[in-house]
């Protein structure tokens, strides 16, 4: 199979999914620098909680609205079109967006207020059916409004599951609009004719955990899904546009791996669970891959001492191993690829990246795989 | 050193948490009778041990060693079942989606009874004189699922669920019943994210630290003059910069983490093919001298 090629100028919007700890936010540092590089006008966007990308980009780690970076002679000569090229970074508050759109769609300033001082939400609201990850796709909207604007490249947060991210939108509306909702916002008592067996069951666990627990969580959960009512429209055009920009023809889902077996496994996964869902990959980025080893014939000609030779032999045999291993996966994951999907290595730069021109070093040596 | 019984195994994604977490078993049962429990729904750190157990129900490794599957799931559907008493509500309860709005309506239950799950094995480890390793999720991840019962106690100022909350607290900040031990590889990053680990699990979580395990360390084949003397060589100069680099990063970051009262522990990298039994069985001697002496 002949791996599709993926060209960032074709793409509005690029999502990196993937799971912890393979260099996501690296790898999306890396598209947006090279982006800018070739002459798009291009923001990037971190979820991440730890403000690593921010770290990399240089920029303050409070930069909720989009902040220019110095891409200096990284940027192409300033003519014709390729005077549009720049790179805005920002980081995601979650908890701050949530409160600005709460603000947005509540009928009024007493119902916003009764959702911002709830106990629930204020304690609990980073943990609410991925509050976090809505926010992302309503910032995401935001920006993609920006006519000026070629390119976004989103860095989302670390997942177990692929699709917890790009679904949030769904079940936090499905959450909102439940019959469970329904249900725990109607007066006690009052329906309980028209319930069925399950509901008076769910609400009778409720009930019986706040009766164990002293909690009062009940009347909480219930005033606070009480607070929504009639804002389930605003949220729910929204999040309908969400999806409909995850399904565009100039989105990109990209799914961020390292070569180490464990996770090219969880990676496959990823992709399993969005084809199902219908969201088509588009690439694959194993991250950290070894460059291509020197060859041992080299240390036979040269001026060297032979104990320094024999260290060198060993230290090649010993990177070889490692190499093998990596190969071992790599050619794992290239079998089982969604057809249409590129697979794109991004070699291990020897250092940890730490600048804007390590980033776009990498960004510029993304090779197919 | 004493260990605790519980030894709860977290770091940054990507610095080899499962490996550690099994390699660590595998070590202590030598010791011990030992029980690897997975938190991660890969089971990758029992994988590494060539079984994959479903449930709480135990699966024998070794005569020693056993390893658990720990879901927050199971934990939210034994402790429905202990309040709807009727089984057959309960069951098509948990079958529901209507239920699993509620519980997402319920944020950090799940979380907080899988603490509690946490705390009964502790107690049966106690009295089998049994350790419990714990390969538990990345630190982001980890230090919530920690913070849960403090959450709870924020939101039930009184009641059972407090009073539980009380004996988790108590439990998890035991040094004698609960440490964390924290993972990490020779980069930056990853050695910023285990000191700032460590630094929120000790000082505001009160949960005791017992080590930080330095994963994927090279030793330094190469001295400095020999560094000088190859550098006409290329791409071979550049492959054993960076071995030397990985093992002097490891090298300083020693002291940072002395200096925050934590003791490290490298492990070599190991330049094998694959990482089977052997590797492990290696790694978790030098786990096991340094934890335990020899």
């Amino acid at each position: 199979m002949k791996p599709k090629q993926f060209d960032l100028r074709t793409q509005k919007l690029v999502i990196c999914l993937g799971p912890g700890g393979v260099g996501k936010t690296t790898i999306s540092a890396a598209l947006a620098v090279h982006g800018a590089a070739i002459g798009c006008a291009v923001d990037v966007m971190t979820v991440d909680p730890a403000p690593r990308l921010l770290d990399a980009l240089g920029l303050a780690p409070d930069s909720s609205e989009p902040v220019e970076v110095e891409l200096d002679d990284l940027l192409p000569s300033r003519r014709g079109d390729a005077n549009r090229a720049r790179l805005r970074a920002l980081r995601l508050d979650p908890k701050r967006t949530f409160d600005s759109i709460v603000g947005r769609y509540a009928k009024s300033n007493a119902a916003r207020d009764a959702i911002l001082e709830n106990r629930i939400y204020r304690n609990l609201s980073g943990a609410l059916a991925g509050v976090a990850d809505y926010m992302a796709m309503e910032k995401l909207l935001e920006l993609a409004a920006n006519p000026d604007t070629d390119l976004i490249v989103l860095d989302t947060p670390p997942a177990t599951e692929a699709i917890d991210f790009l679904d949030a939108p769904r079940r936090l509306l499905e959450l909102l609009n439940s019959r469970a909702i329904n249900l725990l916002s109607a007066p006690g008592g009052l329906f309980k004719s028209q319930l069925k067996m399950m509901d008076v069951a769910a609400r009778a666990v409720l009930a019986a955990f706040d009766r164990v627990t002293g909690l009062k969580l009940l009347s909480d959960v219930q005033s606070f899904v009480r607070s929504f009512d009639g804002m389930y429209e605003g949220f729910s055009a929204r999040a309908a546009r969400a999806q409909d920009k995850l399904r565009a023809s100039d989105t990109a889902i990209v799914i961020v791996t390292t070569a180490e077996s464990s996770r090219i496994a969880q990676a496959r996964e990823f992709i399993d669970a969005l084809e199902s869902a219908g969201l088509h990959v588009s690439a694959m980025v194993v991250n950290r891959v070894l460059a291509d080893l020197p060859d041992a014939a080299e240390l036979v000609s040269a001026d060297i001492s032979p104990s320094l030779r024999r260290k060198l032999r060993k230290n090649l045999t010993d990177y070889a191993a490692l190499k093998t291993r990596e190969q071992a996966s790599l050619s794992a994951l290239r079998d089982s690829l969604p057809a249409g999907a590129a697979l794109i290595v991004a070699h291990d730069l020897g250092r940890e990246p730490r600048t804007i021109a390590d980033l776009a070093e990498i960004g510029r040596n993304l090779r197919a795989g | 050193m004493t260990l605790p019984r519980v030894l709860f195994v977290t770091g940054k994604g990507g610095t080899g948490k499962s490996t550690v977490a099994a390699a660590l078993a595998l070590a202590l049962s030598r010791r011990r009778p030992t029980t690897l429990g997975d938190l991660d729904r890969r089971m990758s750190a029992a994988a590494l041990l060539g079984t994959i157990p479903q449930d709480s129900t135990a699966v024998k490794v070794t005569d020693q060693l056993d390893v658990i599957a720990l879901t927050p799931r199971a934990e939210l559907e034994a402790f429905i079942e202990r309040i709807v008493p009727i089984r057959a509500i309960s069951r098509r309860m948990l079958r529901s989606r209507t239920f699993g709005y509620v519980t997402a309506a319920l944020p950090g239950l799940e979380a907080f009874l899988l603490l509690e799950k946490l705390r009964i094995l502790a107690g049966t480890a106690a009295l089998e004189d049994r350790y419990l390793v714990i390969d538990a999720p990345a630190s982001g991840s980890a230090i919530e699922l920690l913070s849960v019962s403090s959450g709870v106690k924020g939101i039930a100022p009184a009641g059972t669920l407090n009073r539980l909350a009380d004996s988790i607290d108590g439990f998890l900040s035991d040094p004698t019943r609960f440490g964390v031990v924290i993972t990490m590889t020779p980069e930056d990053l990853a050695v910023r994210e285990a000191l700032e680990t460590a630094a929120i699990i000790r000082d505001r979580l009160g949960i005791a630290t017992v080590a930080a395990i330095m994963n994927c360390v090279p030793d330094s084949l190469f001295d400095t003059s020999e560094l000088a003397a190859m550098s006409p060589l290329g791409a071979h100069a550049q492959l054993a910069i960076r071995r030397n680099a990985a093992h002097e990063q490891a090298s300083l970051a020693t002291p940072r983490f002395k200096n925050a009262g934590l003791p490290t522990i490298n492990l070599p990298m190991m330049f094998t093919p694959s990482i089977g039994r052997t590797e492990l069985e290696k790694l978790g001697r030098v786990m096991k001298a340094e934890l335990l002496g020899r």
